[in-house]
This record gives structure tokens, sequence and C-alpha cells, in this order.
């Protein structure tokens, strides 16, 4: 069975359409870089995903659960980073990890427990007790990336993770998006493309809201060029070109 | 319920740890002290004339100034009841239009919960919050049951009228919050929600005005649903339940309506 199943997915704003008939599926364990010009149905798409906002049309089925009939369901598997990283100023960060595990239903004894693991793996243990508010947009963006990894959810959708990191935080996410693969399926949305082709295995090319791709790097490569010299951005470039 | 309580304390935290909630607080007892100086006053002067002249040649309305409770406490909670009013919308505006103009409700939206537990945590939150504004000023009874002297055989307070009372403001505080919590579930703009909040409020309030120049049945109905009609039986201590059940109602639906536009979010 696919993780996830995405058929159709439409939404449109009265007359302008921002996400175009949309279908694509992923296996378990699978990385999809979700590429596309700013303004092409990105973010659009992810909240639809999450079940954050309705489609216009179209259904989104998580392990098999659709988003509208099981919302429940659904969010029990998802771990989701949106643009904005979603964190309350006031708190600390230890708090605010653990308030959100406790909404994604950790049990009270695993509580500090889950919270470490994933403080650990972010490299967040020495801002543990600072106030979000304080704390430089690097370490937002991780306090966003861990909230999104606690409860170890089966899909993650990540919306621009490496947003605000310097190279070397940046190389660290890619080794923990990496990392990922295998246990978790990634939908993961990012600008910099040398990124995908370092951790993903798919791409997806969204471009005015309609998909103008949807393979393996390597395929489009081939279907663009006579060798394998052709980057991913020529290919963006080509596909986005309109 | 677990989650309506993981909630419930998440806004409780970000209650305590923001100024807001100080602000609030100062200004309830600033005020209240204020009105509460000035009753004692009214109270010590009404006793010094009865003193000299005799209750009988006093007018009657004066006798309420024979003790305490209805003296000074009763008049206090109704000035309480005034102030909660105006600070009610500072403590409910954030409750849904901080998490949308933070997008903090994207997290809420898509971790695994119910809109009703949503609703419900936030509300709890915010009960706490009235329930610690309004429990500072149970401070002046006590104040006068410590220092306060009654004619031989009395009590200085009947304090079952003055708990009745003080419930009575209570209920206020849960509906005033439970207005406004819906009233911020539909902005993203706090000083918007505090003001609609506000000016639902007030209005609501002061129906009783309005009832006076209507025809009957239009008078009763009105003044059946004015806030301060309303809470007159139970200010003075007397356990009306077609009052409990009126405000039970407000807040009921406000919730109701508030669950409505959390998950309307699901559907626009």
């Amino acid at each position: 069975m696919p993780m996830i199943e995405v058929s159709n997915l439409t939404k449109r704003y009265r007359d302008r359409v921002a996400v175009e008939a949309l279908s694509f599926s992923l296996e378990p364990g699978e990385i999809l870089g979700f590429l596309g010009p700013n303004g092409a149905g990105k973010s659009t798409t992810m909240k639809m995903l999450t079940g954050f906002l309705p489609p216009t049309s179209g259904t989104v089925k998580v392990a098999g659960f659709d988003v509208f009939e099981k919302p429940l369901e659904v969010k029990r598997r998802i771990g989701y980073l949106p643009e904005t990283p979603p964190l309350y100023l006031e708190m600390t960060v230890r708090g605010y990890l653990k308030f959100v595990a406790r909404i994604k239903g950790v049990k009270a004894k695993a509580l500090t427990g889950e919270v470490d693991r994933v403080a650990e793996r972010i490299g967040l243990t020495q801002v543990m007790d600072r106030v979000i508010q304080n704390l430089s947009k690097g370490f937002k963006q991780r306090v966003g990336i861990a909230q999104a990894l606690l409860n170890s959810p089966a899909l993650l959708i990540l919306d621009e993770p490496t947003e605000g990191l310097d190279p070397t935080q940046r190389a660290e996410m890619r080794d923990l998006v990496k990392g990922l693969a295998g246990q978790h399926t990634v939908i993961l949305s990012t600008h910099i493309l040398p990124e995908v082709t370092n951790t993903c295995t798919r791409v997806l090319i969204l471009n005015q809201g309609r998909m103008v791709a949807f393979d393996e790097i390597q395929n489009l490569a081939h279907a663009f060029g006579q060798t394998d010299h052709v980057s991913l951005e020529d290919i963006f470039l080509k596909l986005t070109a309109a | 319920m677990r989650n309506v309580l993981a909630i419930a304390r998440k806004e409780l935290s970000i209650y305590f740890t923001t100024p807001w909630a100080y602000v609030v607080f100062t200004a309830m007892i600033a005020i209240s002290s204020f009105f509460f100086v000035a009753m004692m006053d009214t109270f010590q002067q009404v006793q010094d004339m009865a003193r000299t002249m005799g209750w009988a040649r006093l007018p009657a309305d004066y006798t309420a100034y024979k003790n305490l409770t209805d003296g000074v406490v009763i008049q206090l909670w109704g000035v309480v009841t005034v102030i909660t009013l105006f600070v009610a919308p500072f403590l409910s505006m954030r409750l849904f239009a901080e998490e949308k103009r933070q997008k903090t409700f994207e997290l809420l939206m898509t971790a695994p919960l119910r809109p009703s537990e949503i609703v419900l945590g936030k509300y709890l939150g915010g009960l706490g919050v009235i329930a610690a504004t309004l429990g500072l000023t149970i401070v002046f009874p006590l104040v006068l049951q410590l220092f306060g002297v009654s004619p031989e055989g009395q009590p200085v307070l009947e304090w079952t009228t003055v708990l009745l009372g003080y419930f009575g403001v209570l209920l206020w505080g849960a509906t005033c919050i439970a207005v406004g919590m819906f009233v911020s579930a539909l902005t993203e703009s706090q000083m918007l929600a505090a003001f609609l909040t506000f000016t639902v409020l007030l209005p609501w309030m002061l129906l009783r005005g309005l009832a006076r120049g209507a025809e009957e049945p239009w008078r009763s109905v009105i003044n059946h649903l004015s806030f301060d009609s309303q809470l007159q039986n139970l200010m003075k201590g007397v356990l009306d339940l077609k009052a409990l059940i009126f405000f039970a109602s407000v807040i009921l639906f406000s919730l109701l309506l508030t669950h409505r536009t959390v998950e309307a979010q699901r559907w626009t």
C-alpha cells in the first residue's frame, strides 16, 4: 500500500487556480523533492496534504485513510513543518516540545524521553531552557523541525526546512533527512536544488499549479540531455520557463 | 480529556509569562480597591447619620447600609462585574486570534486533535485566568471579616449571601470569556477581537435601559435577555435558577459557535 496517494487534487480560489489536478503516490521510505518557483502552489499543496486546507476537489489518502473522512488517523501519522514554523514565542524550547508531544499523543511516561531524543537528533540540547523568542532564526527553524519529528510520524511533510539555516546546518539537515529514509516517507520542498540531488529519490516539479515532472532525477536528466551532465538546475529552469 | 488539559495548560503558561495577565490583575485590584474605599466611606457616613437620627428617619433605600453585606459587599460585586466587562475582552482576545496571526493554528489543526478538544482546552485556560483575576477580589470581604465590627450577636458578614453573589460574579466572568473566545475565533487581529467583544458585551449588559421605553411583550423579552437583569438576583445572593440557565446557555451557545468556526476552517 502506498504511504500517500494523491489523486486529482485541485484548489481554486474563485477563478484563480492554485493547484490543478495533481496526482502522485509514494511508497513507504521514499524521499520526494517537491520543487517549483515561488507561487507555484507548493505550500498550498502541502497544506492540503496535511488536512489544514480543504481541496476544491480530489482526494488525499495517507496509509489508506482519507484526509477528510478520517482526519485523526491521518494526522496521527503526519509530522508537518509549515512555511512559517508554528512556534509559541513565549515558551521555552522544552515547554514547547513537551506540549507538542502531548497533543501528538506521546504517553506521559515517555514524554521526557521522546523530547530529549528529538532534541539531541536536531541539536537543540544546549538551548532547551531558553525562550523561543530569543533564539536565532536557525534555531527557531530547528525547533520547528523537531516539532515535526516528535512521535516518529510515518510521513513527514517539510515546507522549506533548510530556510534560514547556515551552510553547516544545511549539511546537517541533509544528513538528517537522509537518515530518515527507509523508516519515514518524506516530502520536502526547497529552493536549493543541490540539496534535492543529494537527498531525494524522486522529484516532483510544480509550475503554475500543474505538475510538470514527477520522476527519478536520473531519468529526468536522460530525458533532457544526452549525457549525465545535465544538472537538476537546468531541468528546473527548462520546465518552469513559461 | 488529556488533550484538553494539555491545551489548557499551555494557555495558562502563556498567560502567566506575558504581561497581559498581570496588567489585568493590577487593573482589577486597583479599580475595585478605589470603589471599595469609597463604599466604606459612604457606609460610615450613613451609619453615623443613623446613630444621631435613627434609622426610622432616614430614606427607605438607606436600609441597605444597616450591615456590611448589603451595604458594601453586594454593591462591590456589582462594580466588579462592570470591571470584568472591561477587562475580560483583553484576556479572551488572544485565544484564537494570536494562534492565527502566529501561524501556530496550523500546528493545532494538523495535530491529532478534535476541534472540540481545541475549543474546550482554550476555554478552560481562559476560565483559569479569569478565575485568577476575580479570585483577587475575595480579599475585600476577607478584610471586612477580619477588621469589621458588628452589633452584639450578629456576624460581621452574611457569608452565604457574599459567596452566592461571588458565584454570580464568577459566572459572569465565565460568560464574558466564552463570548470573547468566539469573537477571537473570527479574526486574526487581537485588538479587533477585544474591541468587538466589548461592543457585544456592553450593549447586551445595558439592554435593560432599552426595555424601559418598550411595550409589552417586548419589554419582558428584552428584560429577560439583558445580562444586567439576570445578574441582579444572583448578585443579591438569591440562587436564581432562571439566571443560572440563562448564563449556562449563553456559554454553551458561544462554545458551540466557536466549535463551528474552528470546524469551518476545514471547509473554506
